[in-house]
């Protein structure tokens, strides 16, 4: 059976090989990337705010990731490297409209906590709520989330502690635990 | 109950369990395939520019060569008419030819899936 590591860079090489047949020009092979990938990007866009502009933003990132396709070299995760170039259009996004509030989505959709957790991560700051999402939701680790955050590896795993004790305390308030 | 409330937040805060949605799919690669054409046809049409370009220049350069020899130059100043009508026919000519000589090109994106 192979180890967790083993497997990331089984999943990277599948990953690369993929990504230099859609640099080629195969379409099929980028969609293959898309349906793996697109069900966790969109659900952390959704969970950074602005839901009505989440899709729009995770297709804006799998257009540029289809022409950055030769850019990727398997060093660091698709997943980490699609999500930064999603991150980076966001930004761009909130830029071009004002108007549009990074607040949270109010889709508690079926599950009945989740109206809770929007409820929570609306009270965090843009910073605490992405690396809270990112490293206890989604499974990056603390550099990669201060990557992709600009920010220094203490300062993140700070804010990470910061955004759990926010949370847990609001959890906590509401009755649980 | 840190324990409860971490594994509280793992599962709140995860992507949700469920296939790849195949409309998003889709629309990404409409959006591809749109991006591809568009980018076929831009490259087409500068390479049909660069041609048009490099014709009109060598239609001129021709032109200017055959003005410099003696006997053209003095047909030129005896009938300026009719060496005016030659070259508007030479220059109809060359733009029939490259209105109907190239087409820009195909994208090259193939989304076959089996």
């Amino acid at each position: 059976m192979p180890s967790s590591g083993q497997g990331v860079a089984r999943q990277n090489e599948e990953d690369l090989a993929l990504s230099r047949r859609a640099a080629a020009g195969d379409g099929a092979a980028f969609a293959t990337l898309v349906e793996k990938y697109e069900r966790p990007l969109r659900a952390f866009l959704a969970r950074m705010g602005a839901a009505e502009i989440a899709d729009d933003i995770a297709q804006d990132a799998f257009l540029k990731a289809w022409r950055a396709a030769r850019q990727y070299d398997g060093s660091a995760r698709y997943s980490t490297w699609l999500t930064s170039i999603a991150w980076r259009c966001r930004l761009d996004e909130l830029r071009r409209r004002p108007r549009v509030q990074p607040a949270p989505p109010a889709n508690p959709g079926s599950n009945p906590d989740a109206a809770e957790v929007s409820d929570m991560l609306a009270r965090l700051s843009e910073n605490e709520r992405a690396s809270l999402v990112l490293c206890d939701g989604h499974g990056w680790t603390h550099p990669e989330a201060a990557d992709l955050l600009g920010l220094p590896l203490g300062t993140l795993k700070s804010t990470v502690a910061r955004a759990k004790a926010k949370c847990r305390e609001m959890w906590s308030g509401a009755g649980n635990g | 109950m840190a324990d409860e409330f971490d594994d509280f937040l793992a599962q709140a805060l995860g992507p949700p369990e469920r296939e790849a949605d195949r409309v998003f799919v889709a629309r990404v690669q409409s959006q591809i395939r749109l991006h591809e054409q568009l980018r076929a046809e831009g490259r087409g049409m500068l390479s049909m520019l660069a041609i048009q370009v490099l014709g009109i220049a060598a239609i001129a350069a021709a032109v200017f060569w055959l003005l410099r020899s003696p006997e053209i130059a003095a047909f030129a100043a005896e009938s300026p008419a009719i060496l005016l009508t030659m070259l508007l026919a030479a220059f109809s000519f060359a733009v029939l030819l490259f209105s109907t000589g190239s087409s820009p090109g195909r994208s090259r994106v193939s989304f076959s899936i089996a």
